[in-house]
């Protein structure tokens, strides 16, 4: 039987990094069963073959304070979820702030259970000049203490070693150590720790003086009121310019790469439906979403090394003004910070703020934020508003998530002053050390990031992509008379004019397709609900295409592609998918994706409420539909009458 | 500027100041910001040094920092230990 053993520790002490080095990309989110609250569990294998599966536990300060994810911690270390009480714990402390840590680690260790203590960033404190002796510190506390290093893997096997040593002997601690009864953050707590720590560090760490100025002066900064917002505004336009300028290429190649399977296929398929299926439907509609995979990876690469660098916690504060005076507490920037992830982990990491009304509203604003699986339609979007302007297209994308934010505050303040009326609790935060951020650890995010949406796009996607295209393609259409009098004229000329008799075949070929995608189900559907959408610019296909992506936003864009009956370009040659779009036209010619079509889908994908999962996921966290329902229909209203004030504007 | 040795709100020390919690001074905090205090590492009569004064007052205890709001910062009274560096 697999071993399972929970990951404990403060916060900002390397869970995660230690987490992610254990584990690597064999770990997947969970629920705990009768819980919202996600987790990660990992399965780790040690030198001996020993499979033990880590469970990724939220960093706390105390077992018994009266917040969620420390409830969450001790619930779990009493086997009152999942399956029983794990088989051993893993207690994570930082080197570099060994008393308090200490406290915590009395506190865990009292519960009784196998343990084992890593102490992280020994490499750090070490340079300090701070030397953990782990014999002495072992003995102090009654089980096995290795000190470690995350980052580089220093310590990280003898660590496993002990692990597996101590959950398969079920050690538990020493019985005649003596530990603080009292919680962390007592005197009594604190004078233990003192002498513990007094009694495990060899040499005492020299003066801070210069790091800590060093520290005071970036912290005024990225927490000051005006500066502060400015560097986040720069920041974050720095990010989504790298994300356009970076990503362009590696596109380039998925687009080359699918271009290619294509081309493979068609040559070695005869014409058809299946071919048509196989190289438009699946491989032309999953490419459509999949080119943009490099974006997606980009963006939670970059926010993670952010993240790892210590500098988020600083826009916590720096945007905590803002956020208050919207009647959100700062509790709320991480789940909304998440939600630019995803709504849902977003939603759920909102049962960390503590006051219901503030959940509630933090809740019903999350999918304002802009998700990743906005990123494909924003691409797309801002690349037809400014092709071959990087920069400008980069902006835009900004003010996307810009426009989300400010809409999502908005909503909160009016919340907050409304049905949800009453006060906002302060935030407190850590702030962690300012650090050179681990590669490691932003590589393995973005990687699962990514494993997470090629996931999405083989099941759901694939399927909307095969459905798409049969709605698209069925009913088949007789010639019309134009396209045969087109044929007709093509034949006459082709011994006089042979181009011009091309020409016109071509011309007659686009003018079926035409006709074709307009007598099909998804033609019909769309001239049925275009009246609905036309005052936004819609034409049909724009409409199923918006229809279709109420399921998952994503979906947009492999619609359009499948919709315009892409694959050509207007010299009638294989062009790649963006181009493909790009050049997709209207039935009465025009271009598919006009200026203002264009701002006015942008905006309406920024505000629209498009997510079937999260809508289900509200319902669940505020135990009623009344809360999704109303999210959906004031989230479609707004950005349905923005996407029409843009539209009428722009013409 | 806060004088040494008299008890004042912490959120009137400047950049650089030293001082020490006093332990009644939390309890004019809800007990749940209390508690969250203290297990952060902001007990009875820890020291601490002011990093940034205003909103957020940042202020570090040992090697941890914590960023409070200035509502929270004027209910925790503390004992000025010495002036700010030069």
């Amino acid at each position: 039987m697999t071993l399972r053993v929970a990951l404990l520790g403060n916060p900002n002490t390397g869970k995660s990094t230690l987490f992610n080095r254990l584990c690597g990309l064999r770990s997947k989110t969970a629920n705990f069963p009768g819980s919202t609250v996600s987790h990660n569990v990992g399965r780790c294998v040690t030198r001996s073959g020993e499979a033990l599966d880590i469970i990724d536990l939220p960093g706390i300060y105390s077992l018994r304070l009266e917040l969620p994810e420390s409830r969450l911690c001790a619930d779990c270390l009493d086997g009152r979820i999942a399956d029983g009480r794990p088989d051993a714990t893993l207690i994570v402390l930082d080197a570099n702030n060994l008393p308090r840590n200490l406290q915590f680690a009395a506190s865990a260790l009292r519960r009784g259970l196998p343990s084992v203590i890593a102490i992280n960033m020994a490499d750090l404190a070490q340079r300090r000049g701070l030397i953990i002796d782990e014999v002495a510190a072992t003995e102090s506390l009654g089980v096995p203490v290795i000190a470690i290093s995350a980052r580089t893997g220093q310590g990280v096997d003898r660590l496993l070693d002990h692990l597996t040593k101590t959950a398969t002997r079920a050690q538990i601690p020493h019985p005649a150590i003596a530990l603080p009864t009292s919680e962390p953050g007592s005197t009594a707590s604190a004078v233990w720790a003192a002498e513990t720590f007094a009694r495990i560090a060899a040499h005492p760490p020299p003066s801070d003086a210069v790091e800590m100025t060093i520290h005071d002066r970036l912290d005024a900064a990225f927490t000051h009121p005006l500066l502060g917002i400015l560097c986040f505004a720069l920041m974050m336009s720095l990010l989504f310019a790298s994300i356009y300028w970076l990503a362009q290429f590696p596109m380039e190649g998925v687009d080359g790469i699918f271009g290619w399977v294509g081309a493979i296929i068609a040559h070695g398929l005869p014409p058809g439906p299946l071919q048509d299926l196989v190289v438009h439907g699946v491989v032309g509609g999953v490419a459509a979403t999949v080119i943009f995979l490099p974006q997606i990876v980009l963006l939670f690469f970059l926010l993670a090394l952010l993240e790892d660098s210590g500098y988020l916690a600083r826009a916590a504060f720096a945007v905590d003004r803002t956020m208050r005076r919207f009647g959100l507490p700062g509790q709320a920037f991480m789940p909304l910070l998440s939600s630019h992830a995803c709504a849902l982990p977003g939603i759920m990491a909102t049962r960390l703020i503590p006051d219901p009304r503030d959940r509630l509203a933090t809740i019903l604003v999350a999918p304002f934020m802009s998700c990743s699986a906005r990123v494909p339609v924003y691409a797309l979007l801002t690349s037809m508003l400014f092709a071959g302007r990087p920069l400008a297209a980069g902006l835009a994308f900004t003010a996307c998530y810009l426009l989300g934010a400010l809409a999502g505050l908005g909503t909160a303040a009016v919340l907050r002053r409304t049905i949800l009326k009453g006060p906002t609790l302060p935030m407190m935060l850590e702030l962690p050390d300012y650090r050179l951020p681990s590669i490691r650890t932003a590589l393995t995010i973005a990687v699962d990031r990514g494993f997470l949406f090629l996931k999405n796009a083989g099941s759901v996607i694939l399927s909307i992509a095969i459905v798409m295209w049969w709605l698209s393609a069925y009913p088949k259409s007789p010639l019309a008379p134009e396209v045969v009098a087109l044929e007709l004229r093509a034949a006459d000329l082709e011994s006089t004019d042979f181009a011009a008799a091309q020409q016109l075949r071509h011309d007659a070929i686009r003018l079926d397709e035409r006709n074709q995608q307009s007598g099909s189900f998804a033609g019909q559907l769309g001239r049925t609900l275009e009246p609905l959408f036309a005052p936004m610019g819609l034409d049909r296909q724009l409409t199923v295409a918006v229809l279709t992506s109420f399921l998952a936003r994503e979906v947009f864009t492999t619609t359009v592609f499948v919709m315009a009956g892409a694959g050509t370009d207007a010299e009638g040659t294989e062009a790649g998918t963006l181009a493909a779009i790009r050049s997709a036209k209207r039935d009465d010619g025009q271009p598919l994706f006009t200026p203002p079509t264009s701002a006015a889908l942008l905006v309406f994908f920024v505000l629209a409420m498009q997510c079937l999962p999260t809508l289900v996921v509200v319902a669940k966290e505020t135990g009623s539909w009344r809360w999704p329902l109303l999210q959906f229909v004031y989230m479609t209203a707004l950005a349905y009458g923005a996407a029409f004030l843009v539209y009428r504007l722009m013409t | 500027m806060a004088s040494k040795g008299i008890q004042i709100p912490l959120s009137q020390l400047v950049r650089g100041q030293r001082a020490t919690v006093e332990c009644s001074a939390l309890d004019a905090l809800p007990a749940d910001h209390r508690c969250l205090l203290a297990a952060m590492g902001m007990g009875e009569k820890c020291e601490v040094r002011v990093c940034r004064a205003g909103t957020p007052c940042i202020v570090q205890i040992d090697r941890t920092r914590l960023g409070l709001p200035r509502d929270v910062a004027e209910r925790i009274l503390v004992t000025l230990l010495e002036s700010p560096r030069p």
